[in-house]
């Protein structure tokens, strides 16, 4: 048994020393000459021979996921070089299966910005090659914008491509009003969503009819973006219509309701004071939640603890909203705002 | 007689030695492939970009907290100084008996306010919810004690968020972090549905992450700097590869990033077992392998953050134990994944790996201890092969380790080139110095397992330096 265990042993050992030394070496003497290099300026510009074997090595269709990375690292190498090949090489690289590897073509597409990279990137968004929410990342880094050519994008006959459309031109409110509008009625509630959300940054009667019509929409997460948009663009006028959502079978439509609410602020109160006493708890301890995030419940406390209305929202919110209301009070009068 | 059995003994904790460093082997390979890539994938990422999208996807970040009072204020400021576009910061506070409540209330202007949130998950009693007048984005949960699994439902009740965070209560993170671990998940939302990413320890992490990159600090005290080894090695030769092979079985509790929709048709944290993370990462994989659905669990080598390490043995056997006996509970929970086809890699390999190597390993180690000593004694052993073997394990602990040095330093650049250097001559004598500690973890914590403990024995945190 020795003779063997001796044997293993010494096997190992002859494999583990020279491992632990050589590892050991190309760790310090690798990090002293990253020390160095990193003191040095890197040139941008590339020698023929360089830039020949870069070219090669985007060029050929590698399978591995490793020789993949080395392609792409190549790629930006050239690109930062100003490469003229770049263009012609990045295709290649855009249309890779692996996400991934696409979504770092698309990094580099962006940092181009030329008006090639950019029909290359819309281009990308309509195939699907690399995630299009990173490809919509770098559309909207672009500078100058590409404001009009996403109008085209919001009329593709694929679901996803016009959603993406309807959700680029939120920077842009001179843009596709109609289209947007046209879109809140799209068979895809995906699309019905980006159009009504993105409407919400807008203003117009026309946006207003829009906004408020989705409100009624069969899909709930619609009803979602559409109660946050038209908390914003209707305003107070909103708040009736809005209220209704309170009561609604979904959570997020309840919270979404209650942001737009609180968004709205004291010019909510009135339609908030009237559900109150509704026969739906969601919407009575939604009212007396939002009355107490807009500081409604923390004026009538100091201002009239007593107040019948004071008690009718501690009735609809609860005790815990009663007992936080009188602990932040207590606050309110240390840092003496009564008297104030 | 005698002497036979003691001879298969010998044999058979040779053979088991030798086994598994043929497998740490392999892995290293495979972790030095994936490191690669990432590193690669690192390098093609916009941060910039990334950070100012509104199209990366909102995290809410869950804090467990539970008499926390000496690193809750650090933590939570770190966390509200991530760069990301949108996020929330959900501190639970688990009926804790020191000042953490205190400390929060006082740093973040805390106000209590009534807010009707989903009961997706049964949870003990909410006292109040805190939202803070600095910062629009901090909720504070004060609720009665029910352990971390528990504290983290709550989190999970109150957040808005399709992507979750559950991070803990004694961590410093870096800026980036949220970023570094999100970036994976925006290539790919539909399929994957976690990742965690590499985290290292200090004896304190405030004062080690106030170092800029480059020039971190590892704590001088060699007891810590095992510590910090043992991290890597976890990270950089582990789980990076079992990420790649499609196992990674541990989302480690202190920086766990989960799909909401995945955690909530899982039944969330489970409070049955001593410790949350490790159950949770085989349960999601044991329900989407059995449904046959496509996914994908990942492990990153970036560094997020920096995590409180025990300065004592005592604290130290105390986490180990735990750590050891949380995954006896699992592995055995999940006991029908072994070898079975059914649950893929997980199963065939990822399971049995886990079965090995750390649940088998301290009865493996007991015998080690009790059988090599007698076999000298008696003279069925020789000494000097003993010393001979004692030497070959140092040194494969010694490569193994400078393998994972090698791989973290190639990613991050993070320590100054001193420090790599006491580490790499620190490595090989992990086996005398901090070895036997962990081994005696691992007995205690096998023995508790069998013994039905499920307390958490939380240990005092270390003292810090004054802000």
């Amino acid at each position: 048994m020795d003779a063997l265990a001796l044997r293993v042993a010494v096997v190992v050992l002859a494999f583990a020393l020279p491992a632990w030394i050589l590892l050991s070496l190309v760790i310090v003497l690798g990090r002293l000459r990253y020390e160095r290099s990193r003191r040095k300026p890197t040139a941008k510009a590339l020698g023929p021979r360089e830039a020949d074997r870069l070219i090669r090595r985007v060029s050929r269709n590698p399978r591995t996921e490793w020789r993949k990375w080395r392609r792409v690292a190549a790629l930006a190498r050239l690109e930062e070089a100003h490469h003229p090949a770049v263009p012609r090489l990045i295709r290649a690289v855009l249309a890779d299966p692996d996400p991934r590897i696409a979504a770092a073509a698309v990094r580099t597409l962006g940092d181009i910005g030329d008006d090639w990279a950019i029909d290359l990137l819309l281009s990308a968004l309509r195939t699907g090659s690399g995630p299009r929410s990173r490809i919509a990342a770098e559309i909207e880094r672009l500078a100058p914008a590409p404001g009009p050519r996403l109008l085209a994008l919001a009329r593709d006959w694929n679901p996803v491509v016009r959603f993406w459309g309807a959700t680029l031109l939120g920077p842009y409110p001179e843009l596709g009003e109609s289209s947007l509008i046209a879109l809140t009625w799209d068979s895809d509630p995906n699309v019905r969503a980006a159009a009504v959300e993105t409407l919400g940054s807008r203003s117009g009667a026309a946006v207003e009819a829009a906004t408020l019509a989705a409100l009624d929409d069969s899909e709930w997460f619609v009803r979602v973006h559409a109660a946050r948009a038209a908390g914003r663009v209707v305003g107070a006028a909103a708040a009736p219509t809005i209220i209704r959502l309170l009561g609604e079978e979904r959570w997020w439509v309840r919270t979404a309701a209650k942001d737009a609410l609180r968004g709205i602020g004291a010019d909510a109160v009135p339609s908030l004071l009237s559900v109150l006493t509704h026969d739906d708890p969601f919407a009575r301890n939604g009212a007396a939640e939002v009355l107490q995030d807009i500081g409604f419940v923390d004026f009538l406390a100091l201002d009239n603890p007593s107040s019948p209305l004071l008690e009718r929202i501690y009735a609809a919110g609860g005790e815990k909203l009663r007992e936080a209301a009188e602990a932040r009070v207590v606050g309110l009068e240390g840092e003496g705002v009564r008297a104030a | 007689m005698t002497s036979n059995v003691l001879g298969v003994i010998v044999l058979v904790c040779l053979g088991y030695l030798l086994l598994t460093n043929i497998i740490y082997v392999v892995l290293v390979a495979v972790a030095a492939v994936e490191n690669g890539v990432r590193r690669h994938e690192t390098a093609s990422q916009d941060y910039d970009v990334l950070s100012e999208s509104r199209f990366t996807i909102p995290v809410s970040v869950i804090v467990a907290a539970y008499d926390e009072e000496t690193a809750i204020v650090s933590t939570v400021e770190s966390l509200l100084a991530f760069d990301y576009p949108e996020f929330e910061v959900i501190v639970v506070n688990d009926g804790s008996n020191d000042e953490t409540m205190e400390r929060l209330r006082d740093a973040f202007e805390l106000e209590p306010y009534e807010v009707f949130v989903r009961h997706v998950f049964t949870t003990e009693d909410v006292r109040a919810i805190h939202r803070s007048a600095r910062r629009a984005n901090l909720i504070v949960v004060d609720k009665d004690n029910g352990g971390k699994a528990d504290a983290l439902n709550a989190g999970l009740n109150v957040a808005r968020f399709r992507y979750v965070c559950g991070v803990d209560a004694d961590t410093v993170f870096d800026r980036e972090a949220l970023l570094k671990g999100m970036r994976r998940v925006v290539q790919d939302p539909a399929r994957i549905v976690g990742v965690t990413s590499h985290l290292t320890i200090a004896e304190d992490p405030e004062r080690s992450m106030a170092a800029p990159k480059g020039r971190r600090p590892i704590d001088r005290r060699p007891f810590m700097a095992y510590q910090h080894l043992d991290y890597l090695r976890a990270f950089f030769n582990n789980r990076l590869a079992w990420s790649k092979l499609g196992f990674m079985l541990c989302s480690v509790g202190a920086f766990q990033i989960w799909r909401r929709d995945v955690l909530e048709e899982v039944g969330g944290y489970s409070r049955r077992f001593t410790c949350e993370d490790i159950e949770l990462t085989f349960r999601v994989h044991e329900r989407f392998l059995r449904e046959g659905r496509d996914y994908e669990i990942h492990c990153l080598p970036d560094n997020v953050g920096t995590t409180e390490g025990p300065d004592t043995v005592r604290k130290l056997v105390s986490q180990r134990e735990r750590w050891q006996r949380v995954i006896d509970e699992t592995v055995w929970h999940y006991r029908k994944m072994w070898f079975n086809p059914r649950y893929g890699s997980v199963g065939i390999v990822g399971a049995p790996f886990y079965l090995m190597t750390e649940v088998l390993a301290p009865v493996v180690e007991v015998l080690a201890i009790v059988s090599l000593p007698i076999a000298i004694a008696l003279g069925v052993f020789d000494p000097v092969v003993f010393g001979v073997m004692i030497a070959a394990i140092a040194f494969m602990n010694g490569a193994l380790t400078a393998s994972a040095i090698l791989l973290d330093d190639l990613q991050s650049r993070t320590y100054r080139p001193r420090d790599l250097t006491r580490l790499l001559l620190l490595a090989p004598l992990d086996l005398v110095l901090y070895r036997p500690i962990i081994v005696w973890s691992r007995i205690k914590g096998s023995w508790r397992f069998l013994r039905g403990d499920k307390a958490w024995h939380k240990f005092e945190r270390n003292e810090r330096a004054p802000a």
